[in-house]
Order: C-alpha cells, then sequence, then structure tokens
C-alpha cells in the first residue's frame, strides 16, 4: 500500500507540467457549464463548426504560438520581451506588401478582395524573414554579447514597434486581400488558425524531443557552464531559441493582422509578450529554465483565454475585467508553488494515515 | 580582434535601433513666416503683447505646439494639422513631442516659457492636473496658453481657451442617429463596446449616448471595454453573439471596435449594417471605407483638424480679444446611404 502511494505521488510529480494546467482549465469550463447557458453548443454552419469553445481556441491562438516560442526561450533560462513588437513588425512588413499607400503617407480605398501589391507567398515569407532576423538580433546579444535577456531584448520591444510604426508611416494598413485574411479568419471545418498552432506545436515537438535538441535547452537552462564543459555549444543553442521565438512572434502577427484584416502597429501585439510569458508560466515551466512542456504552455494560453472569454459571457463589468483575470492566475501560479503543494500533500496523507 | 570588431559594429547597430524607437521627430517646424520681433515691453497687461496689438497678424505668431506623442492616425492627423495649417497661414511654428511622457513636456513647456520669440503656447496636456507652477510661469512670462484636445483641472484664469471635442455630445448624437435606424424596430437592443475603462471619452461618450438613446426605448443590453482596439472589439461581440443574437444595433465608442464588431457579425452570419445596425465615432479613414463597403451605418465625426480653430483663437487672445474658456471643435456626423460620400471620403485627410 504505501509503495503504491510512493508510486501515485511520483508520477503526479513527474506529470504535473500538465496537470495542473489541465485541472484548470477543466474547473473554468466546468463553471461555463454550470453558469453559462449554451457555452457548449457548436453551430453547424457550412460544414464549418463554430462556438464559444473553438472561439477560446481561436482568440487563444496567438498567444499560443508566441506561448510555444517563449517556452524554448524561458527553458534556456531567459526572456523575450520583444514578441509583441515583432508581431507589429511582422504585421506592418505583411501590410506594406499587400497595400503599399501608407508608403506614400496616404490612404487610398481598396474594396478589390483580390487586390494585392505582391503575391502571397512574398506576403507571407518576407515578414517571417524579417522576424526570424529580429529574433536572431535578440539572440546575438544574449548568447554572444552576454547581455542579460530581459535587457537585451527590451531594446527590440521599445525600438520595434517604433521600427512598425516607421514602416506603416503610423497609419493603419488595410487589407483586403482575400487569400492572406484566410489565415485568421478562414475555416476549414475548424478555424484555419488552430491548424497553425497544431502545425506549429507538432512541428517544435519534433524537434525537440525527436532529437536531443530538447534536452540541450534544458541543461543549459539548469546550468550553462556545465552544459557548455560537457561539449554542449550553450551559445548557439540560445541562438536557436531567440531566433525561434523570433519565428513564431512573425507567424502570430501575421494571424492577428490577418484575423482583424488590420495591420496596425499602435496596437497588434500590444502587451501579448507579458501573456505569453504568463501563459508558459501558468503551464508550469520554470522562469530559472529548465524542464519545459510546450503543450502546458499553449493549455497555459487556453486557459488565460478561457478566463477572458468567460467574463464576457457573464457580463462581468469592464472595470473588473483585470482583477478577476489576476486572481485566477494568482491562484494557478500558487498551485505551482512547492510550499502550497506541500501543503496539499500533507492534508492528503494524514487523512489518509488516519 | 575580428570579435572586437564585431562587438563594436552590434552595438553601435543596437543605439542605432533604440534611438529610432518612439522616436523624437522634433521637426523644426514650418519654414517661412517672419519671425515675430522679440520685443518684451513690460506691461500690466495679463494677454501677452508683441507690439502688434490689437492688429496683429497670422505672421506676427509664433506658436509653440506640445503635442502628447504619437497613438495612431487620429494624433497624426492632428500633428500634420497644425503644421500644415501653420504653413499656409504663414505663422511660425515649433514643435514639441513630449513622446507620452508627462516630465518631457514640461520640460518642454518651460523651454518654450524661456524662448523668447514664442509668444503662444499650445497645449495637448498629458495630465489633468499638476500644471499650476508652468502655467503661472508662463503668465509671468506673458505668454498665451491655449489648451488644444485634452483638458486639465482647474486653473481657468492662466489658460485663454481650451478648444476641443465635446465627447458628451458626440455620444448624444451617436444616440439620436441610432434611434433613427432603429425607428419601428420592434425590439431596441443595443450593444456597447466601450474605450479604456476610466477614459474620459468613453466615460461621456456613454453618457451622452444614453441620453438621447433612451429617448426612444433603446435598452443598451451589454456593454463592455474593448480597449479601443479592433481585435478586443471582435472578441467581446464574438463572445456576445454567441449567447443571443437578439441584437439590432452596435454602438462602438470608436471606429476600431465597430470594425471588430462588423468581422465578428460577419463570421457570425449576419449582415453588418443590415440585420444590425452599426454606429462608431471617430470618423476616420477607415470608417468611410468601411461606409463604403456597406458595413457601416453612421460615424459621428470627432475632428483632429483643431489647428484652424486654435490659431484664430490665439490671434483673437494676442489682440486682446475675450475667448471663452471652451470651445466645442466643429464635428459633424457621416451617414452611409450619403450620395457624396465618396467625394467626401476622397477630401479627408485622415
Amino acid at each position: 500500500m504505501k509503495k503504491f502511494k510512493l508510486n501515485l505521488s511520483r508520477n503526479a510529480l513527474s506529470e504535473s507540467k500538465l496537470l495542473f494546467p489541465i485541472i484548470v482549465l477543466m474547473l473554468i469550463l466546468l463553471f461555463d457549464f454550470i453558469f453559462i447557458p449554451g457555452f457548449f453548443k457548436i453551430e453547424n454552419r457550412d460544414g464549418n463548426l463554430y462556438g464559444s469553445v473553438i472561439d477560446i481556441m481561436r482568440n487563444g491562438s496567438i498567444v499560443s504560438l508566441l506561448a510555444i516560442g517563449m517556452t524554448l526561450v524561458i527553458a534556456t533560462g531567459g526572456v523575450d520581451l520583444s514578441v509583441g513588437a515583432v508581431m507589429a513588425i511582422s504585421a506592418s512588413v505583411a501590410g506594406i506588401l499587400m497595400n503599399p499607400s501608407a508608403l506614400k503617407n496616404e490612404v487610398f480605398f481598396v474594396t478589390d478582395p483580390t487586390y494585392t501589391f505582391q503575391p502571397l507567398w512574398v506576403v507571407i515569407l518576407v515578414p517571417l524573414i524579417v522576424a526570424i532576423i529580429c529574433g536572431i538580433w535578440n539572440g546575438m546579444l544574449v548568447a554572444f554579447m552576454r547581455i542579460q535577456p530581459m535587457v537585451a531584448t527590451l531594446i527590440l520591444m521599445i525600438a520595434g514597434r517604433g521600427i512598425a510604426q516607421l514602416i506603416t508611416n503610423g497609419l493603419r494598413v488595410q487589407i483586403t486581400y482575400r487569400p492572406f485574411s484566410l489565415i485568421g479568419q478562414g475555416w476549414f471545418i475548424l478555424p484555419v488558425s488552430l491548424y497553425i498552432v497544431f502545425v506549429m506545436l507538432l512541428i517544435t515537438w519534433a524537434i525537440t524531443r525527436r532529437t536531443a535538441i530538447g534536452m540541450f535547452i534544458e541543461s543549459v537552462g539548469i546550468n550553462d557552464r556545465s552544459s557548455f564543459f560537457s561539449g554542449i555549444s550553450e551559445k548557439n543553442i540560445k541562438l536557436m531559441a531567440y531566433t525561434f521565438c523570433g519565428f513564431c512572434a512573425g507567424i502570430a502577427g501575421l494571424v492577428a493582422c490577418s484575423n482583424i484584416k488590420t495591420s496596425d502597429a499602435n496596437n497588434i501585439g500590444l502587451y501579448t509578450e507579458l501573456d505569453a510569458i504568463l501563459a508558459v508560466v501558468i503551464g508550469g515551466t520554470s522562469m530559472a529554465g529548465g524542464r519545459f512542456s510546450l503543450v502546458a504552455s499553449v493549455i497555459g494560453a487556453l486557459v488565460m483565454q478561457a478566463v477572458t472569454q468567460t467574463m464576457y459571457a457573464v457580463g462581468v463589468p469592464a472595470f473588473a475585467l483585470t482583477a478577476i483575470k489576476a486572481v485566477v492566475v494568482i491562484i494557478v501560479i500558487l498551485l505551482f508553488s512547492d510550499q502550497v503543494r506541500n501543503v496539499i500533500r500533507g492534508l492528503g496523507t494524514q487523512k489518509n494515515e488516519v | 580582434m575580428n570579435r572586437f570588431k564585431l562587438v563594436v559594429f552590434l552595438v553601435a547597430i543596437s543605439m542605432i535601433l533604440a534611438a529610432c524607437g518612439p522616436a523624437a521627430t522634433e521637426a523644426p517646424a514650418a519654414p517661412a513666416a517672419t519671425e515675430a520681433p522679440a520685443t518684451e515691453a513690460p506691461t500690466e497687461a495679463p494677454v501677452a503683447d508683441e507690439g502688434c496689438a490689437p492688429n496683429c497678424e497670422y505672421a506676427d505668431l509664433v506658436v509653440g505646439f506640445l503635442q502628447t506623442g504619437s497613438e495612431g492616425g487620429w494624433r497624426a492627423a492632428n500633428t500634420a494639422s497644425f503644421k500644415e495649417t501653420a504653413e499656409q497661414l504663414g505663422l511660425t511654428l515649433k514643435f514639441y513631442d513630449s513622446q507620452n511622457d508627462l516630465a518631457k513636456q514640461v520640460a518642454g513647456f518651460q523651454q518654450f516659457i524661456e524662448d523668447d520669440e514664442v509668444n503662444v503656447i499650445v497645449m495637448s496636456p498629458l495630465e489633468v492636473t499638476g500644471w499650476d507652477q508652468v502655467l503661472e510661469d508662463a503668465q509671468a512670462a506673458g505668454k498665451i496658453v491655449i489648451l488644444s484636445d485634452r483638458r486639465i483641472d482647474g486653473n481657468e484664469d492662466k489658460y485663454v481657451t481650451f478648444i476641443g471635442a465635446d465627447f458628451v455630445e458626440e455620444g448624444r448624437k451617436a444616440g439620436t442617429e441610432m434611434c433613427k435606424l432603429l425607428e419601428g424596430s420592434e425590439s431596441k437592443n443595443v450593444w456597447e463596446l466601450q474605450g479604456n475603462v476610466g477614459a474620459a471619452p468613453a466615460i461621456d461618450r456613454g453618457t451622452g449616448f444614453r441620453e438621447t438613446a433612451e429617448e426612444c426605448g433603446i435598452v443598451v443590453t451589454k456593454t463592455q471595454t474593448a480597449n479601443w482596439s479592433v481585435s478586443e472589439g471582435k472578441q467581446v461581440t464574438e463572445a456576445w453573439l454567441k449567447e443571443t443574437k437578439d441584437v439590432q444595433g452596435i454602438f462602438g465608442q470608436n471606429d476600431e471596435m465597430a470594425f471588430g464588431a462588423i468581422e465578428a457579425l460577419k463570421e457570425a452570419g449576419l449582415v453588418p449594417a443590415e440585420d444590425v445596425k452599426i454606429i462608431s465615432v471617430d470618423a476616420t479613414a477607415g470608417a468611410f471605407q468601411a461606409m463604403l463597403d456597406g458595413t457601416l451605418n453612421v460615424t459621428v465625426e470627432c475632428n483632429p483638424l483643431l489647428a484652424p480653430q486654435v490659431y484664430e483663437a490665439a490671434l483673437a487672445a494676442m489682440n486682446g480679444e475675450t475667448l471663452p474658456k471652451w470651445i466645442p471643435s466643429e464635428e459633424s456626423v457621416f451617414f452611409m446611404d450619403d450620395p457624396n460620400l465618396q467625394a467626401v471620403a476622397d477630401g479627408r485627410k485622415y
């Protein structure tokens, strides 16, 4: 009996990365199930599925994408504050490539859904390359210049939005090109952005868990010096993590601007870096680096979106919105605290022994 | 050695990058214009005396303008209006970008006070309080102070006038138009997308809207903040639509949030501007496009082109006229079914 219990707790410990975020998500959904009639209703419209639950996943897809990249960066013991700004840059570049009128500092009206300045593959590829360059920039500063991650990425966080505004001349660029708007607005049974998240998750999982890279990242996060002495090129690993994070932010920027058919340098990705970090933390990855779980981070992003969606549906007054979100986050973070866990575990064993 | 070069190179790049963030765009203002004579005739008049009163002309004006910083289309149009109008009228404009930083704005204000050439200071204050001292200094130095777009608390005797929008009136106009749109409709359920919690335009537009909308039996069934942004406007509307589709009108307190609502309605299979009437405030270029597309019914203007009114007031003050403490900016309403809409849209600057 004693042996069994030991096994269970060890299991619970090793799985806890996924377990806690899932429990929290389930609790929120349970709340919705009880208090919001029709929350789980899924509508079939021309073969496509619509519903609140799908909204959660779809609106959570931007933060999910960021969280995937951010997980790797945080696992190396760093943090990337610039993802929101990189989103804005990527969205601005894409916007300009489709509707260059803003370059001439004028707004002209395009209503033709097939109008675009450059073909679709350019519109998608160029912003992603720019985003990757931003990522490389961060990675160089952190890995080779030895600048603290928070400081290094702060530069691009502040400058990046300025760059995005320079690109679009501070104007909001309207996107009318239909094929591009499918990225954020299209449906193929499920929203297209969901597939993007899924594919990215799969690719990242394969890269990190089917090869040794994931282990290298964790090792660098736990102790970069000893990783270096054991033959892991910690600089390259860090560079790779930041570059990949930039790439993810680039995709997120494309999804964000296509979802609202506007490339808005001022608002796209504003404060989302904080959401992404929070999602990773809710997913149980320690800010100190080390062990990480990609799926848990994505679930973390969904937890936050589920809370937001619930608030809207319940009709919480605007001024209470942020406070209630904060309470949920505090509860989740507390669940990860060893102190709190010990107390819970202590309670459990005492009961059993009695 | 190579590595050292790389370091130097990267540091240089990072400095350049950091420098072009929300960069200081201290445009040295419009050229042209003869600079005003910087005589400092000591007089007891509270109004600045440049020796030309009461026959001052625009050419005698040297205006120091303290802008808040860059935010988006509206602010950009506002800045452009000050620069272009100054050029047209032949007055001298000294532009100062406060970069949304109160300390910088105060510093800029003091700079203008000490600048002998400047005789009029125009400011869009970042905060409502904390201006007592600088305003006193300005008065002592004989400068005319005009507030544009944003107001401050108290100190009414220390500035000449405030020129800016009447947010309550904007809300009232929106409410009246919503009444017209929903005339004859059985139920009149309207959703409202608010701006930032606690922002003056958000509060005032909401109040004004309810004043006139409730007269014709409109019920504001749902209201939530969408922080002035498209994506949040879309998310909020989406969530509401999942719950009920019993909605006849949506009031977006700015254009962007209304655009979000339009996208959400389209996705939910409703026809915006037909099934659900939509009214927004601001009348930016995007709103005109939406109206041309037939997805937005009405937009109430929030005019950023304040410069002509501001300069006119400045000139009047120079000539010793007394002005009302608040001059509401000139604003109109635009409709989707206006036959001249295309022409109006083409003539717009923002």
